[in-house]
């Protein structure tokens, strides 16, 4: 599953946390070939949240998919490093819908990473529980996905990959199934997550304002291939409202290069 | 009698007819190599076959097969388990279970396998809570044909000479004594058990199916 993935030992002042240099996909199928992706290069720091922007079609599921180890890229590399400490560091993945399973709990669900692992029954539980708390979702624990709305079943599933305390989350368009009320909700719940942790989050949107609400920075991807056509550090105070003037100049001024890259 | 009959074949069937899916389900080597040969006797129907079945493995029952020689006399359970009847009812049950179980593991979701690697889970872990699970509705629905075959098989392998028990043989001798009233009470008998088992299979099932099918 790691195949394509190398993986480096942190020095102590290094604080990439993911580098990603000349990346390129292409899908070979029998109508003929698509070229999906890059070549692309980017680093990303620990802690950081970059997200990447661009419309249907771009390559941004591709992209993750090829960090996350589930595509070979053609060609590049990706390099993933844990700052905190060496070994394999752990990558988390929210899918856009359904990944929970549908045969399991919404506890088992977040008991399953914390099984794979092996570790420890009470440990795990504790985990979970914890978790389930801090989402929100205590009262769900014995569940079954479908018998959540669609809100609720993405954050359990967004539990369920934090719940490996992840250094590397890679989600992917994670809200944009759910109405728009649901998905600011689920916005801010993600953002005082990761006060409280050192998580490096990589996501993918068609979403200008969830870029510009969530991101540190914005990178636009370009349609087919998918290429870096612009690179943007949002730098907006704490709490960010979605209504002040300098966030609007941001929505404005992405939307311009959005436009412009449907309008090709 | 005829129930305890069924009740071995099918087992036999089963335990043998669910790994042999799951490996073939699981394996594109395995079914490649084992899908031939189902192929070709699946369609063997297993009443055809019941006369080889009683060369190969003549009047043996399970006592013997026991080494329990000396019950061979006697009227006993063990003495009225023709091997021969076995296996033609596990080979009338085996087929349904494989290609449930196949069918139940190839449609397994990639996105399921998907998130279950990258969570951390390996190949065997996988396998077991997720393949088996989302298989899990497929294995049953193989199962439920499975034992109506088996049920089917086993009434008309008794009727055939050499038997001197099970309903199926009852249907007979009541048939030939002319006492049509047993015959048709045995036939109703016949069609309750083989719902019975069918409804059976599928409430235990259903629990599976409900998840499986709810998911969005």
């Amino acid at each position: 599953m790691e195949k394509n993935l190398s993986f480096s030992e942190a020095k102590k002042d290094d604080m990439t946390a993911l580098k990603v240099t000349n990346l390129s996909k292409t899908y070979r199928e029998s109508a003929g070939d698509v070229h999906a992706l890059g070549p692309v290069s980017f680093e990303m720091e620990a802690g950081e949240f970059l997200c990447f922007l661009g419309p249907t079609g771009c390559g941004k599921t591709t992209l993750l998919r090829t960090i996350a180890g589930l595509e070979q890229p053609d060609t590049g590399e990706v390099i993933v490093q844990s700052p905190h400490y060496s070994g394999e560091p752990i990558i988390g993945y929210v899918f856009q819908q359904g990944a929970l399973f549908p045969w399991m709990s919404i506890f088992a669900n977040l008991e399953f990473p914390l099984k794979a692992k092996k570790i420890a029954q009470d440990t795990r539980r504790k985990k979970v529980e914890s978790m389930l708390d801090m989402m929100g979702l205590a009262s769900f624990a014995s569940s079954y996905p479908h018998q959540l709305s669609g809100g609720m079943q993405q954050r359990a599933a967004l539990a369920r990959s934090l719940v490996m305390e992840p250094d590397l989350l890679l989600m992917d368009e994670p809200f944009s199934s759910l109405d728009m009320r649901t998905s600011q909700e689920l916005q801010d719940n993600l953002r005082e997550l990761l006060k409280r942790s050192s998580t490096t989050v990589l996501f993918v949107t068609h979403n200008i304002e969830e870029a510009v609400y969530l991101a540190g920075e914005v990178i636009v991807l370009g349609h087919r291939p998918g290429r870096i056509v612009r690179s943007e550090t949002i730098d907006l105070p704490d709490p960010r409202s979605r209504l002040s003037d300098t966030f609007t100049e941001y929505l404005v001024s992405l939307r311009e290069t959005f436009e412009s890259l449907v309008s090709d | 009698m005829s129930l305890v009959r069924v009740a071995l074949g099918f087992s036999l069937a089963a335990l043998i007819g669910i790994p042999v899916g799951l490996l073939m389900g699981a394996s594109y080597h395995a079914r490649k190599f084992l899908s031939l040969m189902v192929e070709m006797a699946r369609p063997l129907s297993a009443i055809a076959l019941l006369p080889l079945s009683i060369i190969i493995f003549k009047a043996r029952t399970f006592s013997q097969l026991l080494g329990l020689e000396y019950l061979r006399y006697q009227k006993n359970l063990l003495n009225e388990m023709q091997l021969g009847m076995i296996f033609i009812l596990f080979w009338g049950g085996v087929f349904p279970i494989i290609l449930g179980t196949i069918q139940g593991v190839r449609s397994v979701r990639k996105m399921h396998l998907e998130a279950a690697g990258i969570l951390g889970a390996n190949r065997l872990f996988s396998f077991r809570h997720v393949i088996i699970p989302s298989a899990l509705p497929d294995i049953f629905h193989g199962l439920k044909l499975g034992i109506g075959r088996c049920w089917m098989v086993i009434i008309a392998a008794e009727m055939l000479p050499g038997t001197n028990s099970g309903i199926g043989y009852l249907i007979r001798y009541s048939y030939q004594l002319s006492r049509y009233d047993i015959m048709l009470a045995s036939i109703v008998i016949v069609a309750f058990i083989g719902a019975l088992f069918s409804k059976g299979l599928e409430s235990l099932g259903e629990k599976s199916l409900v998840l499986r099918s709810k998911e969005r």
